[in-house]
């Protein structure tokens, strides 16, 4: 009797801002379901990673929760279902949330080398994700190199409590009073739209280019930029240069997000985030490469300001406070979402994220190549982290062209950078 | 790896042609893996749903030319019409709520009910819809719902509104009593007497779980 009470007790969670619109926009062509992978040196062991989840999923509660539908809201509820690590069988970032679907909102996937985590973007967005596969490569090489590892064994850093991990960063950051009026108006035009023939099945098309962190801080820096800018004014510019002519009217724009754990006080394992757009117009604009890093490189000064960050905060928050928004029934509020999103999504060519530097215990770095991430797409997206010197540049694209890619790689490699390419197709 | 001498790239995985440019690449030090699995092509025939569309369309074509060679009183291809139209409704509610089995149940009840009220009324009113089927599919439908919650062992959080909401769709046959439109009354008494006992042992039973159900379904 006892257990029985324990199981239809049952936790419930709302949604955070920025989770609210995954659910309602996402669909077979768009998942919204991105992958972190790590390649380790040897194969993995289905056993032991079956064994490091289960250790895993003691510190993130959320990570077995699933997604259901009120009458006005998505919310999460617990569930009791347990989570099994299966064989990789299909393509990256096939989806996970289905409409009605009582599942859980994340999957752990190993194929040779490599371990996979691919998750529904409502339960977490890629920082809070990173947490949790390091916990589970923690772990998981805990108990796969025992002996090797001996006495050596590092303790985990867990970083910060459950009720942490668990928090609602918008609801405890955001201040109401300021008014959102402040806010530079976003431009309402509409940005060039990358086209191409669809894959199959709506299939998204991989391809990574392994390289050194230091040979790129180095080619960076010769532009007078940092990393993150330099990768985004060359994406910017390889979509230009595969741009058909005619088409140039239309500002190219790239929609980047910003981590708001780092302006703010939070350590939780959801989604905390915002976004950005970065645009270039080159009608009107030098096509000259370096001119390109300078814009890109003013604009993110001008963009990642902390009162900036502040305003955008409380300007998502006040829709989300709406009473008229708040009232309509669930139904409603799903195609507005739906309308607002493809109107955004006509703002922007592309995106590009850097999901930062992946770290393990020091004693783990012999046994783990390289960490990768990627992000369903509907046209090519760009995404990227690192893992000691090692940097994985992601491309994710639903085309089966790879003209963007391939200038993109090619000026890295022109300028002496090794890339080691992988690809799924 | 293997090397692209247009892209100066290298290869990890044993491809004939570079991924960015498509030119033949060259061996560097005949060491490829495979980091992705191949994944097979996926075929979702539908095989049944196509076949059923086409005899669906096949058999209104024929109704309708039939009765425009053979002209009749009553307009029966659209009655046949409104007939194939009921059935793809129940269909898509069936395949759409699959994950769901309490939710299916009570939308098949509704559904039920509003065609067969609708059918009723198409062919001269005779009132078995209000008579029987409205009170007969709330009482079976609460039933076939304890015994599936049963079996299927789902808790009781995942059944408890679909109850309830039956409960109440169940004592609406009183208003049928009242304004005095039905003639059989035995299947109406019967739904509402079913329905109230059931609502007053789950709010008795299981109050707090609908107190908990409501608050969470309903936030806002």
């Amino acid at each position: 009797m006892k257990a029985k009470d324990k199981k239809q007790k049952v936790e419930w969670k709302k949604l955070d801002n920025a989770s609210k619109i995954f659910p309602a926009t996402s669909n077979n062509k768009d998942t919204k379901v991105y992958r972190l992978a790590a390649e380790l040196y040897s194969d993995v062991d289905p056993e032991s990673l079956q064994k490091a989840l289960d250790l895993t999923l003691r510190s993130f509660p959320m990570y077995r929760f699933v997604l259901r539908r009120g009458f006005f809201w998505y919310y999460f509820e617990s569930s009791d279902i347990y989570p099994k690590v299966e064989l990789e069988s299909t393509s990256p970032c096939s989806p996970i949330y289905i409409r009605g679907g009582k599942n859980l909102l994340f999957r752990i996937f190993y194929y040779k080398k490599r371990i996979s985590l691919e998750a529904f973007h409502a339960l977490s967005d890629g920082v809070g994700a990173i947490w949790f596969l390091e916990t589970l490569i923690f772990h998981y090489m805990k108990i796969v190199h025992k002996e090797e590892l001996g006495e050596e064994i590092p303790s985990f850093e867990y970083g910060a409590s459950i009720s942490q991990k668990m928090a609602d960063s918008f609801w405890k950051n955001y201040t109401p009073k300021i008014q959102s009026a402040h806010l530079k108006k976003e431009e309402n035009k509409s940005a060039y739209k990358i086209r191409g023939k669809k894959l199959d099945e709506n299939r998204m098309r991989v391809i990574e280019g392994a390289l050194s962190v230091e040979a790129l801080l180095k080619l960076s820096r010769e532009y007078g930029a940092n990393i993150t800018v330099f990768l985004t004014a060359l994406l910017l510019y390889s979509i230009y240069l595969d741009m058909p002519k005619n088409k140039n009217k239309k500002p190219i724009v790239l929609s980047v997000p910003i981590n708001l754990r780092s302006y703010f006080n939070s350590s939780t394992a959801r989604n905390f985030f915002t976004t950005m757009n970065v645009g270039y117009d080159f009608q009107s604009s030098s096509h000259e490469f370096k001119d390109i890093v300078g814009l890109v490189s003013k604009k993110f000064k001008e963009e990642l300001t902390e009162e900036n960050i502040q305003l955008k905060l409380a300007k998502y928050m006040k829709l989300e406070n709406n009473p008229v928004a708040r009232i309509a029934p669930l139904t409603i509020k799903d195609i507005f979402m739906k309308i607002g999103n493809r109107f955004n999504d006509k703002k922007i060519s592309s995106s590009i994220s850097n999901i930062g530097k992946i770290k393990t215990a020091k004693e783990f770095e012999d046994y783990i190549k390289q960490f990768s991430v990627c992000i369903s797409a509907r046209a090519p997206k760009l995404t990227f982290c690192s893992y000691g010197d090692r940097l994985v540049l992601s491309f994710t694209s639903p085309f089966v062209e790879t003209d963007i890619q391939r200038e993109f790689f090619q000026f890295l490699s022109k300028k002496g950078i090794e890339i080691e390419i992988t690809s799924n197709i | 790896m293997k090397y692209c001498g247009h892209c100066k790239v290298y290869i990890r995985e044993d491809h004939d042609r570079c991924v960015l440019c498509e030119n033949i690449l060259e061996e560097f030090d005949g060491k490829t893996e495979e980091v992705f699995p191949e994944v097979p092509p996926f075929y979702e025939s539908r095989l049944g749903i196509k076949i059923m569309m086409f005899i669906s369309i096949v058999a209104l074509v024929v109704s309708f030319g039939f009765n425009m060679i053979f002209p009749s009183e009553i307009n029966w291809p659209i009655l046949f019409m409104f007939a194939v139209i009921s059935i793809w409704i129940g269909l898509i509610i069936i395949i759409q709520k699959r994950y769901h089995i309490p939710k299916k149940i009570v939308w098949q009840v509704f559904i039920v009910s509003v065609l067969a009220v609708f059918w009723d009324y198409k062919i001269g009113w005779r009132g078995w819809s209000l008579d029987y089927i409205i009170p007969i599919a709330s009482v079976s439908a609460m039933i076939i719902m304890y015994v599936t919650a049963k079996i299927m062992n789902l808790s009781v959080s995942d059944y408890v509104t679909y109850i309830l909401l039956d409960g109440v769709f169940g004592i609406i046959p009183i208003v049928f009593i009242v304004l005095d439109l039905v003639k059989v009354i035995y299947p109406s008494i019967i739904s509402i007497g079913f329905s109230i006992i059931s609502l007053s042992a789950i709010f008795i039973f299981r109050g707090e779980e609908i107190k908990a159900e409501i608050t969470k379904r309903m936030h806002i």
